[in-house]
């Protein structure tokens, strides 16, 4: 699993395997990029995502007291859930605007969740805190980060 | 291989006590201020060290508080903070502090057992449409679609009164309360610590059944080893029994990731060193402490109302497909337990009875006899322990022993534990192979949204129910009373 962008010589994110969950790493040339990837990347762990077309969109704009990116990372992929379990919404293109350890905002574009069409892959209970990380590789400069979701 | 006596693993040093019982030694340079126990034979063992698993037991032996030892049960895998299988007590006169990490992320999650006058002989060739009628009415999967909305109002007091509001809002049926632990109801529930976030993704899923290892199952049972227990738990040869295993949904897991964020702070605040951030903890006296006591046993208030609806709709639909009432059916409760909570309890240390904050996190809590907070018809026999098998497998009854009470704070073994990842299962079993061959040759129906995740809960990436069981019963943590052979399936 993963995807792989024309031009991009990485992954913008593929499942790692954990004893008894589920991770994700990901990756980006920016901070935006990095956090874009990890809201889609989540989602194909969801969802079929290649099925999810991009019919609306949603502005959103997320501010934290996160000392970190990390933190920061946790706040907005609950965020995401939420929208998916709450609102029934799945996204598969995820514009992030802006990244700062005090918020984040960007545009979100999916559609709702029809049964018909999506197939529910894993339900995801939370991310989790555990081999949380985010880095910047000193000589590529690109930006990597790994999390672990409770399913 | 280990060894028998002393052996080192990890680092760690592991003294063997006896056949079924391990010391992790207590290392004050680490941090620990007790040692470990893991109930586990060599085998499960040796797949402890293997995921890196007994660090996990090391960290929880550091957390201030901790009395006797960082227990592990057989079905020990790998966690998050505290590891699958971990009991721990802590002691509030000591310091003693509660962890979201040695509860889960899925609060309460879960066993309710309902047995039934039928046996295989009324269901034979009735399987498919019996779980036919119970997919249509069970809602799984997504939460929303088909599960009951609750306005804010009974939310709060669902929250607050558990299984005892949903009887109001006229589910289940009378004396149901009585074989749920706690009646259905935790104290010390408190709806204004219980975030938005959470109420709003709790109020579209009360009764629904949830994904990952949860399941709704319809069983027989396919062996007593126990007549007197199973005399007093109801259950006979060939009978048919109903299976619900599932949790307190997204309202549980906001509750857990609200809380760790707290306890983060709460941890520096109160000086806490933890070596894991899912292992952040607060003084059970403190105000942190009792907020998430509060919200948590909201969440648990939720899980057994989610477990009880969900069994009021397999009653509903059993009910419409046989003509008869379920009072007739015998669709009455065994018994509800969960298997991710912490709780306060009573128990003897040094010779005194102590009240003490008892985490389980994947493990089940298995008294003795002569408890009065059991069901009367069972206080002779002990508390009944449900086991839920991987998919396809057996499952068990069994029942808390005298020595669980001095061997473990009163815990046992809660389900098989994960042997292999969900990423591998994926790759590997094919889940419509899988599924066929669950219903050609095993004979199982099998009603699953996804084959994929039908795949990650493949029996064969599971540990051998049989013998985490054994192992319980050989340790003296609990005694089997029947085993429990799955007929159809609805796998969330």
């Amino acid at each position: 699993m993963g995807e792989k962008d024309q031009g991009k010589t990485y992954r913008k994110y593929e499942e790692i395997e954990h004893p008894s969950d589920i991770g994700l790493r990901f990756r980006g040339d920016s901070l935006e990029e990095l956090f874009a990837n990890a809201g889609v990347g989540m989602f194909s762990l969801i969802i079929d995502i290649g099925s999810v077309e991009t019919i609306r969109d949603m502005d959103i704009r997320l501010s934290s007291e996160s000392s970190s990116y990390e933190d920061l990372l946790i706040l907005w992929l609950e965020k995401l859930l939420y929208y998916f379990e709450v609102e029934h919404m799945a996204f598969s293109r995820i514009r992030v605007k802006k990244v700062e350890k005090s918020g984040i905002s960007a545009v979100l574009y999916g559609e709702k969740i029809d049964s018909k069409r999506h197939s529910i892959l894993d339900s995801i209970k939370a991310p989790t805190y555990s081999m949380l990380s985010i880095s910047r590789d000193p000589g590529s400069r690109t930006w990597e980060g790994t999390i672990i979701f409770d399913v | 291989m280990i060894q028998d006596g002393d052996e080192e693993m990890n680092d760690y040093r592991i003294r063997q006590i006896n056949s079924y019982k391990w010391e992790v030694e207590m290392d004050a340079s680490r941090g620990m201020r007790v040692p470990g126990i893991i109930f586990s034979d060599q085998e499960l063992l040796e797949h402890a060290r293997r995921e890196n698993t007994i660090s996990q037991v090391a960290n929880v032996a550091t957390l201030p508080g901790i009395v006797k030892a960082s227990f592990a049960m057989p079905d020990i895998h790998f966690g998050y903070g505290f590891p699958i299988g971990g009991v721990a007590a802590f002691d509030p006169e000591d310091g003693g502090v509660i962890s979201p990490g040695g509860v889960g992320f899925d609060i309460s999650c879960g066993v309710r057992a309902l047995r039934s006058n039928l046996s295989l002989e009324d269901t034979k060739d009735d399987m498919e449409n019996i779980m036919s009628i119970i997919s249509y009415s069970v809602p799984r999967g997504l939460g929303g679609k088909g599960s009951t909305h609750l306005s804010v109002k009974d939310l709060e007091r669902i929250l607050s009164g558990g299984v005892k509001h949903a009887m109001k809002m006229g589910y289940g049926m009378a004396g149901d309360e009585g074989f749920i632990e706690d009646n259905g109801r935790m104290e010390g529930a408190d709806p204004a610590y219980v975030s938005q976030t959470a109420k709003k993704r709790g109020s579209g899923q009360l009764g629904t059944l949830g994904s990952g290892n949860h399941f709704l199952e319809i069983q027989a049972v396919d062996e007593v080893y126990d007549e007197d227990a199973a005399d007093a738990f109801g259950l006979f040869k060939g009978q048919i029994i109903i299976m619900v295993h599932s949790g307190s949904r997204g309202l549980g897991h906001q509750v857990c990731s609200d809380y760790i964020k707290v306890m983060q702070k709460a941890s520096d605040r109160y000086k806490i060193h933890i070596s894991d951030r899912q292992l952040a903890a607060a003084p059970l006296d403190s105000p942190e402490g009792k907020r998430y006591y509060g919200a948590m046993a909201c969440a648990a208030n939720f899980a057994m109302a989610n477990r009880h609806c969900l069994a009021h709709r397999v009653r509903q639909a059993l009910e419409k497909h046989m003509g008869s009432s379920a009072e007739k059916l015998g669709l009455y409760t065994l018994y509800d337990i969960s298997h991710n909570i912490a709780r306060w309890e009573i128990h003897e240390v040094n010779g005194s009875k102590k009240r003490l904050c008892v985490h389980r996190k994947g493990a089940t809590r298995a008294f003795g006899p002569g408890g009065s907070h059991l069901p009367q018809g069972y206080m002779h026999i002990g508390q009944p322990v449900i086991i839920p098998g991987d998919m396809g497998t057996y499952s068990f009854i069994l029942a808390g022993t005298e020595m669980a009470m001095t061997q473990s704070f009163g815990s046992t073994c809660h389900g098989a534990g994960r042997m292999m990842s969900r990423t591998r299962a994926k790759k590997t079993i094919n889940g419509s192979q899988l599924k066929l061959d669950l219903e050609r040759k095993k004979g199982i129906v099998v009603v699953a949204d996804s084959l994929k995740g039908l795949a990650e809960e493949a029996p064969q990436a599971y540990k051998d129910i049989e013998s985490v069981v054994n192992i319980s019963t050989m340790a003296g943590l609990s005694r089997k009373v029947a085993r429990l052979r799955p007929l159809g399936v609805i796998k969330g």
